[in-house]
């Protein structure tokens, strides 16, 4: 029971785009994240030639 | 049945709540309609998590024993010196603010809660630092809500913020205009084209305002949101907010002590008398640095402890000093984006719910009006008499200035302007300002040809 929330007009809209968002967030996370992973793998290589 | 005391004229909104104030301390009264929210934030841990991190504002609960408004509780918040709005605030303490915001949000959800409100209004300066200061504004978190205040988020904050990363420059004077948040479609069609090549920005506020736009149905209400997409929603948020920036762009008085402090050591020597009277001053209670641009002289008053209020309506100077105050950690000074000749008015329902920059700092401080007297009097063609008239106003104690006409930057402004200023004299000053002040001290400051006044009102 949430009923305070009616003072507030969380505007129409706002919900259903939080779906798309979500949906497309994962999207842009899952290549941000490749991304992440390949910056992640360029900035060891020269470490470990170091260490070599 | 108690005395009735008064609400604040701000606080009518949330039926779970509000805020009045009884014998000059201010206290919120938690209605039976708050209980499950005020319960779920003080039994789930949220309350100690926030209070601990400093990110909530700390209060203590009175004992049934106190007189005070019927309702389910009543609590003491620690006190606030200064309410501030956002329409005053430099770029990057809008920004701080909305981190701070997001870190709450998240924070509730760790703790099964969700924060409800994304407001400025609810983020104020305590103890030299940001706090969140709405008790109120938590509830329990239902698995699959959206959130509920995403749009205000968008709207209040990062709304603002973009324009002003965008457009290079300081629009905080847009939310005066909207002081609950531009709307997501205004700042669309504000925005440049470019800015739907950042995927987040294209998302929060282009995606977002084409749904917003049209009414809300049947696929609003049955929207579910999962756990881990929330806080996806929130941390992407974080992510965009925290790429933004205002850019420094040459500011008005930018560079002007740069230049000053080469004039012999007119600044020393200035600070120097300042000190030792602030020193002797008894009785100040706050300060007010009436053009305080890069706050030189508001920084020592800080920092003998007195919470001084620089405002400047320069906003490049205000948000450099804000980021210096944060890198410093220098407590009871903040720096805020006003307009002497046009000080933030009263706003909202009534014209009492948000009060003007003046009723807000009140009438017992330190002010210091320091090389500022020509800009409104030359600058602004401002009489002495109605310059007197409101450092009345506001101050008890006040340290001004006097910068004679044939000083170079007296000279400076009249370059292009015709000199209709005959009566622009010391002993016209004087003569303005001995009606409302008894002028304690006046002190010549070497290598200049400037005067400074210790004046205690009447």
């Amino acid at each position: 029971m949430i009923q305070d929330l009616i003072y507030i007009d969380p505007g129409s809209g706002s919900y259903l785009v939080q779906v798309i968002i979500g949906a497309l967030l994962g999207v842009v996370m899952f290549f941000k994240n490749i991304k992440m992973y390949l910056l992640s793998f360029f900035k060891r290589s020269p470490k470990k030639q170091k260490d070599e | 049945m108690n005395e009735k005391p008064d609400a604040l004229p701000s606080s009518f909104r949330d039926p779970a709540g509000y805020v009045f104030r009884q014998e000059n301390i201010y206290y919120r009264l938690i209605t039976e309609a708050g209980k499950i929210s005020y319960d779920g934030l003080m039994n789930s841990g949220l309350y100690a998590t926030l209070t601990q991190k400093k990110i909530l504002l700390p209060h203590t609960e009175m004992p049934a024993s106190f007189q005070g408004p019927a309702g389910y509780k009543i609590i003491q918040p620690e006190q606030l010196p200064f309410i501030t709005y956002h329409w005053e605030w430099p770029f990057a303490l809008l920004q701080d603010a909305a981190l701070l915001t997001l870190e709450t949000a998240k924070l509730a959800l760790d703790h099964g809660m969700v924060l409800k409100d994304a407001t400025p209004y609810n983020i104020q300066w305590h103890n030299g630092d940001l706090a969140f200061i709405d008790t109120l504004s938590f509830e329990p978190y239902k698995e699959g809500q959206p959130w509920i205040a995403y749009r205000q988020f968008c709207e209040s904050f990062l709304s603002p913020l973009l324009l002003m990363h965008y457009r290079k420059h300081s629009l905080h004077s847009l939310q005066l205009g909207w002081p609950d948040g531009i709307p997501l479609q205004i700042t669309r069609s504000l925005l440049p084209w470019k800015s739907r090549f950042s995927v987040l920005t294209w998302m929060h506020i282009h995606l977002h305002s084409r749904y917003a736009a049209k009414p809300g149905g049947q696929k609003d209400k049955t929207a579910v949101v999962s756990l881990a997409k929330f806080r996806q929603l929130l941390s992407s948020l974080e992510m965009l907010i925290r790429s933004l920036k205002l850019e420094d762009e040459g500011t008005t008085w930018g560079d002007y002590y740069t230049e000053a402090a080469t004039r012999n050591d007119y600044l020393d020597q200035k600070e120097k008398i300042i000190e030792s009277w602030t020193r002797e001053l008894t009785g100040i209670n706050n300060a007010v640095d009436f053009g305080a641009n890069n706050g030189s002289f508001s920084q020592p008053l800080a920092a003998k402890g007195i919470f001084t209020v620089a405002a400047d309506g320069d906003p490049v100077a205000i948000n450099k000093l804000y980021k210096k105050i944060r890198a410093g950690n220098l407590k009871n000074l903040l720096p805020l984006i006003v307009d002497f000749t046009n000080p933030s008015p009263a706003m909202g329902l009534g014209n009492e719910e948000r009060a003007s920059f003046l009723q807000r700092i009140g009438t017992n401080n330190l002010g210091l009006c320091l090389a500022f007297i020509h800009h409104l009097c030359i600058g602004k063609n401002i009489p002495f008499e109605r310059v007197a008239a409101l450092m009345a106003l506001s101050c008890k104690q006040l340290i001004i200035e006097f910068v004679p006409k044939e000083d170079e930057k007296v000279q400076a402004l009249l370059i292009l302007k015709k000199d209709i200023y005959t009566d622009y004299t010391i002993d016209a000053f004087e003569a303005a300002f001995h009606p409302y002040f008894n002028i304690q001290e006046i002190k010549k400051i070497p290598g200049s040809a400037r005067t400074l006044y210790l004046m205690i009102r009447k």
